[in-house]
């Protein structure tokens, strides 16, 4: 299991395009992927795009996440790169 | 999985309890919103008026009826400042005055001096304790989110869990095909009240279904207003597991299995996905037999009971 921790970057924050993004991108691996937003106790899988829309973050806020399974770290690296580059937006 | 305690400040209590209990606010608008109540019990100031100031808990409702009002109004002036002089202000989250009276002058000055909220609800004591403390037992219950699929089906909650892909919105739509009723999809709601815990759809979220290669679908919209569920209590998990993840069959279905949700046990039913099973009948099903079970059926016993007399035993 790999623990980590990502903040939004771009202007928009996690709107519904950048989320569907990301839920494709966390489709690819065979990983669980959590999401979790700890100043409001939302949780949310990364694959699920109705999930990850009640995170309601936008910019500045930090997320933490988790992920286990095979693939772990490739998954790890590509949703730290996703949000890092602020969903293509930056 | 992580929960939290809220507070809400007193704003929030005038702006949501229910209609059933009107309030106003006579004096301290201005603690209104730094002012935070976290607990759902309330506090009679009566013992604290009288001299026993330090037992004031702090983020609780401090209620004052006819008793506290007869109390301060038969004191000598001098005395009644004392008795207000004394209370510790930073610790009072809010006075509520019952049964429409009317404060005397000095503990409104006092609110105001101090920003504390002191309101009022033309209810006598013992009606307004009760909508106050229901009202904030469940809006100050513990919450965390879940991911799974919130349904009501024959009036029972019944959270459907699994991996993402599974199919578990697509059963759900499945099961509202059948007249069950959504409740969430995705992510639910949990809030633990007392024993039981009670599920109910993030505001963003509600009426949504998302299934893969349609998008986001309005079910209120679709299949209209029976589709959707309201919050409700969850009773029964069914958790949907690839074949090749699934060990262990129970082949006759004698072992009540449980899950955990935010601490609390509820009866579990897991069930094997693969192409051809129709898991929406599946679901349907094993909540027939829940009930079924609840009302003192089991279908297992039933039948090793008839064996055993078949084969003599």
């Amino acid at each position: 299991m790999l623990r980590g921790q990502v903040s939004i970057v771009n202007d928009l924050g996690l709107h519904a395009r950048a989320a569907a993004q990301l839920v494709r991108l966390a489709s690819g691996f065979s990983s669980r992927i959590k999401l979790l937003r700890i100043d409001n106790a939302v949780i949310a899988d990364a694959k699920s795009i109705l999930s990850v829309l009640t995170l309601a973050a936008s910019k500045g806020v930090v997320l933490e996440i988790e992920i286990d399974g095979v693939d772990e770290s490739p998954a790890f690296s590509a949703i730290e790169s996703i949000f890092a580059n602020g969903f293509g937006e930056m | 999985m992580q929960s939290r305690l809220p507070t809400i400040s007193v704003r929030e209590l005038v702006e949501s309890v229910p209609a059933e209990m009107p309030l106003e606010v006579l004096a301290g608008q201005s603690g209104l919103e730094n002012r935070k109540i976290d607990s759902p019990r309330i506090q009679k100031l009566g013992l604290a008026l009288a001299g026993f100031a330090h037992y004031i808990h702090a983020g609780r409702v401090q209620v004052v009826g006819q008793s506290e009002i007869s109390y301060l109004n038969q004191l000598e002036p001098e005395r009644k400042n004392d008795a207000l002089a004394f209370l510790d202000v930073d610790k009072i989250s809010c006075i509520l005055v019952t049964k429409g009276l009317d404060p005397p002058t000095e503990l409104l000055a006092l609110a105001a001096e101090h920003g504390i909220p002191l309101l009022r609800t033309p209810l006598v004591s013992s009606i307004a304790i009760l909508h106050l403390t229901t009202f904030l037992h469940e809006t100050l219950a513990p919450q965390m989110s879940v991911h799974g699929v919130l349904m009501e089906m024959f009036g029972i909650g019944v959270l459907i869990v699994g991996d993402s892909g599974i199919g578990k919105s697509e059963c759900a739509l499945d099961l509202i095909g059948r007249g069950h009723r959504l409740i969430a999809d995705d992510s639910v709601r949990i809030k633990k009240i007392g024993t039981l815990i009670e599920g109910s759809a993030p505001e963003l979220i509600r009426d949504f279904l998302e299934i893969h290669g349609l998008g986001i679908v309005n079910v209120r919209e679709i299949f209209g207003i029976t589709a959707i569920g309201k919050p409700k209590k969850v009773e029964l998990a069914i958790s949907l597991k690839r074949w090749d993840e699934f060990e262990a069959i129970d082949r006759l279905g004698i072992e009540t299995q449980e899950e955990e949700v935010f601490g609390i046990k509820i009866p579990k039913f897991v069930l094997p996905v693969s192409p051809g099973r129709t898991i929406a009948t599946l679901v349907e099903t094993a909540v027939r037999i829940y009930m079924l079970k609840l009302s003192g059926y089991n279908a297992a016993q039933s039948l090793i009971a008839k064996h055993r007399t078949m084969v003599g035993s």
